[in-house]
C-alpha cells in the first residue's frame, strides 16, 4: 500500500476511528483489577494514539510531498541516477555575442600639447554586449600611456554623460581623454582607465541607469556587464575599491545611483550638485511604490546602511539635503565653483587621490 | 525553554508518556454509564492525543532544522514589516565556535568548541591539516545591512596544509529551503561529511563550502530577493556574502571560482542568483528547485507589487526575455514523488547557450533529505569539475 495512497489514509482513518470507538465501548469492561486488563488498556490506548498519529503524519505528508514511498521513508532506497547534459534549445538571433562582450571598434592616439605623439595613450572606440542584460552599446574607452596588459592594474573610471559620443563638448569622450591625459602628464592624476557612456544604453530616453521592471535592464549593464567586459578587455584593478563612476552632463543622478545601489560595484562616485529626488525622465517603476521610494537616493540614505564610498560633489548647485544624510563609513566633499559648467580637471584630480585610497 | 532543546522534548515525551499513564490510572473512575462519563473519558483521550502530537512535532522541528526558536514559528511574527537593518559594527565574518572537520563519510560531529574558541585536546586525527575545520559564523553584509543568522564555513585540511599555504581555494555558497537553518545542511543533508569524502578520494577538489539559511531575516521567506523598498537579500547573497568571504578566508575572487547549491527554495535561490550574478558565480545546482518566482506570497510587497518586476525574478522568464547568462546550472528532481518535475523538465528545455543546462533526475524520491543527500555526491563531483 502506497505511502501517499488513498488507501492507506482510508485505512488509518478507519482503524482509528473504530479503536476511539472501540476504546470507549469496552471502557467498562476493563474497569476491573488484574494485569492482562490494564495490559489491554494500554494496548487500546497506544493503538489509538498511533493510529491518530498515523493519520497526521500521512495527510501533512500528502499535502507537501515529503517522502515518496516506503524505502523512501525508510532509507532503504539508494537508486541515483546519472547526470546528463540537456540538450540546448534553439539559439535565437541573439542581439549579444557573450563571447565578445567588449569589441574594439577604432583606436586613435591621444593628444597631449607639449608632449610627443604617443605620450597621451589612446582613445578606444568600443561596442559592449551585455549578456546579463542583453544591452549593446557603443561607447569610448581611454587607455593611459604605457598601459598594457602586462603592467600593474590600473583603477576604473566610469563616466556617464549624455554627451559622451559628441567628440568636443566638454562632457564629451575626446575632450575627456584629453583632459585625463594631460592631468596624468602632469601628474595630477594617477593613471587609470576611462570607459565613457551615454546614459541612454537600452536605446530609449536615459531612464537614470535603472532597470525597468520586466524591461530594459539598464542597471544591470552598468553594474554587472559593464564592469566584467572592461575586466575581461583590460588589466582593471578589482572593484569597488578601484573603480569610480563620473556623472557629467546628464550623469550625476546614474553615478550616485549606482554608487548607492546595494550591488556595490563603485567605491568612488562624482557629480553635479542636485537634489536627486527622482531619476531623470521619472523612472519606470512597473508600478512599484517600493522601487519608486528607492529610486529616490535620499530615501536610500534614510533607509539603507550608509554603503562604504566617497562621493564628490563638483560644480554649482546645492545638494544640502544629500550631504546632511550622509554617514560614515560614507563621505562626501565638494568642489566649486559657483557658477560655470562642472570642473573635469579637478573632478578627475579628486577621483584619482580617492581611489588611491588617499585623503 | 529553547524549541530546539533537548529539554524541552524530553519535557514533551514525559508528558505524553505520564499522560497515558494516567488514563491507565484513572480507568476505573471514568467506567460509569453515564454521558458525563463518557464525555471524560474522550476528552482524557484527546488531551494525551493532543501531548503526542506535540512531542512528534518537536522533535520533527529539530529532527528537520525548520525553526529555531518559538518566535520564528509562523503566526508569531505575522504582520510585523520587515525591519531595515542597521549598520553592523563587527567585521565582515564573525567566527563564534570552530570544531574538526567531519571524518569522510561520516555525519557525526565534534561539538562546536565556545566562543573563545578553544577547542577539545587536539589529537594527530583533529588537527586542523587532517580534519579540517567547521566554523560556526554570521556573516554581515556591508552594502545591505543584513545578517545572515548563524551559518558555517568548512574549511577543507588542505587549507591548513604546507602545501596549500599559497593557494586560493575554490567556494560552494550552500543555501537551505524555507523554512530551514543552516545546521540542516550539516546534520540532514551531511554536506560537510560528504565533501570531506570526496575530497580525500581526489574525487573533488580541495573547495571551501559556506553553508546559509536562504531567508537572512528568517523567519521572513523572502526568496533571495532584493524586495523593492525592503531588504536587498539578492544583493547580500550575491555581493555582501562573496565579498565578505573573500576578506577573510584564503578563495578566489573570480566567478570561475565560485559555485552556488541549494535544495527546494535554495535551488530556485541557487539557480536565480547565479543567472543574475553571472559576475560572481559560474554554476549553480538546483536540487528540487522551482524556475518561477512564487506568488500569492506571505511576505507583503516581495516583488513591489510589479509584475515586471516578478518576471525578471523568474529564471523560466529570463530565459525567455533576456540573453541566457555564461553560467551552467544542474537542476535534479524525481521522476515519482517530487512535484518539482514538470517545471525543472519545462526550464531544461529553455535553456540555450551560452548558457549550459545538465539534470540529474532520480527514479524515486520525495521533497525530503535522503533524496538530497542521495544526489549530493554527484552534484558535487559536478560542481568540483566547474570550478577552478
Amino acid at each position: 500500500m502506497g505511502l501517499r495512497g488513498m488507501p492507506l489514509l482510508v485505512l488509518l482513518v478507519v482503524a482509528a476511528a473504530g479503536l476511539l470507538a472501540g476504546t470507549l465501548w469496552l471502557w467498562p469492561a476493563l474497569a476491573r483489577r488484574g494485569a492482562s486488563v490494564i495490559a489491554l488498556r494500554i494496548g487500546l490506548l497506544v493503538a489509538l494514539q498511533a493510529s491518530v498519529l498515523g493519520v497526521v503524519f500521512v495527510s501533512v505528508n500528502r499535502a507537501y510531498g515529503f517522502y515518496a514511498s516506503w524505502s523512501d521513508l525508510l532509507g532503504t532506497d539508494h537508486t541515483v541516477a546519472q547526470i546528463v547534459v540537456a540538450r540546448p534549445g534553439v539559439t535565437r538571433a541573439a542581439a549579444v555575442d557573450p563571447a565578445s562582450p567588449l569589441m574594439s571598434l577604432a583606436s586613435s592616439p591621444v593628444v597631449v600639447p607639449g608632449a610627443r605623439r604617443g605620450q597621451g595613450g589612446r582613445l578606444e572606440e568600443v561596442r559592449f554586449a551585455g549578456p546579463v542584460s542583453g544591452i549593446a552599446t557603443t561607447g569610448h574607452v581611454y587607455l593611459p600611456p604605457g598601459y598594457s596588459p602586462a603592467s600593474r592594474p590600473l583603477p576604473v573610471i566610469v563616466v556617464i554623460s549624455r554627451q559622451a559620443g559628441s567628440g568636443a563638448a566638454s562632457y564629451g569622450a575626446q575632450r575627456i581623454a584629453a583632459v585625463a591625459a594631460a592631468q596624468i602628464r602632469a601628474d595630477r592624476m594617477a593613471p587609470a582607465i576611462v570607459a565613457v557612456l551615454s546614459p541612454a544604453v537600452a536605446g530609449r530616453a536615459d531612464q537614470g541607469c535603472l532597470d525597468s521592471p520586466g524591461g530594459p535592464q539598464a542597471g544591470t549593464f552598468f553594474s554587472q556587464d559593464l564592469p566584467r567586459a572592461l575586466t575581461l578587455a583590460y588589466h582593471a584593478a578589482p572593484g569597488p575599491s578601484g573603480w569610480a563612476v563620473l556623472g557629467g552632463a546628464g550623469g550625476g543622478y546614474c553615478a550616485l545611483q549606482l554608487a548607492t545601489a546595494p550591488s556595490g560595484q563603485f567605491g568612488v562616485a562624482a557629480a553635479a550638485p542636485g537634489t536627486y529626488t527622482l531619476p531623470p525622465g521619472r523612472g519606470e517603476t512597473g508600478g512599484s511604490p517600493g522601487l519608486r521610494s528607492q529610486d529616490n537616493l535620499l530615501w536610500r540614505l534614510r533607509h539603507w546602511p550608509a554603503p562604504p564610498v566617497r562621493i564628490l560633489f563638483a560644480g554649482p548647485g546645492q545638494a544640502r539635503q544629500f550631504i546632511s544624510l550622509v554617514r560614515p563609513p560614507m563621505t562626501v566633499a565638494t568642489i566649486g565653483p559657483a557658477a560655470g559648467p562642472p570642473p573635469l580637471a579637478p573632478a578627475l584630480d579628486w577621483i584619482g587621490h580617492a581611489l588611491a585610497g588617499r585623503p | 525553554m529553547g524549541l530546539t532543546s533537548g529539554t524541552l522534548l524530553l519535557v514533551a515525551i514525559v508528558a505524553a508518556a505520564g499522560s497515558l499513564v494516567a488514563i491507565v490510572w484513572v480507568w476505573p473512575r471514568l467506567a460509569r454509564q453515564r454521558l458525563a462519563y463518557l464525555a471524560a473519558r474522550l476528552a482524557a483521550i484527546a488531551v494525551s492525543q493532543l501531548l503526542v502530537i506535540a512531542a512528534f512535532l518537536i522533535w520533527l522541528n529539530s529532527y528537520f532544522s525548520f525553526y529555531a526558536s518559538w518566535s520564528q514559528l509562523p503566526g508569531a511574527s505575522a504582520g510585523t514589516r520587515l525591519a531595515m537593518p542597521q549598520r553592523a559594527v563587527a567585521g565582515p565574518v564573525t567566527v563564534f565556535g570552530s570544531s574538526p572537520g567531519p571524518a569522510p563519510g561520516r555525519s557525526r560531529l565534534a561539538p562546536l568548541a565556545d566562543g573563545a574558541g578553544t577547542l577539545p585536546r587536539e589529537t594527530a586525527a583533529s588537527a586542523p591539516a587532517t580534519a579540517g575545520r567547521l566554523q560556526q559564523v554570521v556573516i554581515r553584509g556591508e552594502r545591505t545591512g543584513l545578517s545572515s543568522g548563524p551559518g558555517y564555513v568548512y574549511l577543507p585540511p588542505q587549507y591548513f596544509q604546507p602545501a596549500y599555504a599559497r593557494a586560493r581555494f575554490p567556494v560552494v555558497l550552500a543555501v537551505t529551503g524555507y523554512p530551514g537553518l543552516a545546521g540542516g545542511i550539516i546534520h540532514r543533508l551531511a554536506l560537510p561529511a560528504v565533501a570531506a569524502r570526496l575530497i580525500a578520494d581526489g574525487r573533488a577538489r580541495p573547495t571551501v563550502y559556506v553553508m546559509l539559511t536562504v531567508s537572512p531575516l528568517f523567519p521572513a521567506d523572502t526568496e533571495c530577493t532584493d524586495i523593492p523598498g525592503g531588504p536587498q537579500v539578492a544583493s547580500f547573497l550575491a555581493q555582501d556574502v562573496p565579498r565578505a568571504v573573500e576578506q577573510t578566508f584564503r578563495v578566489t575572487a573570480t566567478p570561475a571560482g565560485w559555485g552556488v547549491l541549494g535544495y527546494s527554495t535554495g535551488g530556485y535561490c541557487a539557480v536565480k542568483l547565479a543567472m543574475m550574478y553571472p559576475d560572481r558565480f559560474s554554476a549553480a545546482v538546483s536540487m528540487a528547485g522551482y524556475y518561477q518566482g512564487v506568488r500569492g506570497h506571505p511576505v507583503p510587497g516581495l516583488w513591489g507589487g510589479s509584475i515586471g518586476y516578478w518576471h525578471e525574478n523568474s529564471p523560466g522568464w529570463r530565459l525567455r526575455h533576456l540573453p541566457a547568462p555564461p553560467v551552467s546550472v544542474l537542476v535534479t528532481s524525481s521522476r515519482v514523488g517530487d512535484e518539482s518535475l514538470p517545471g525543472t523538465l519545462a526550464f531544461l528545455r529553455e535553456i540555450r547557450p551560452p548558457m549550459r543546462g545538465y539534470s540529474l533526475i532520480i527514479p524515486e524520491g520525495g521533497h525530503n533529505f535522503r533524496t538530497w543527500s542521495r544526489e549530493l555526491t554527484p552534484c558535487l563531483k559536478w560542481l568540483s569539475r566547474r570550478l577552478s
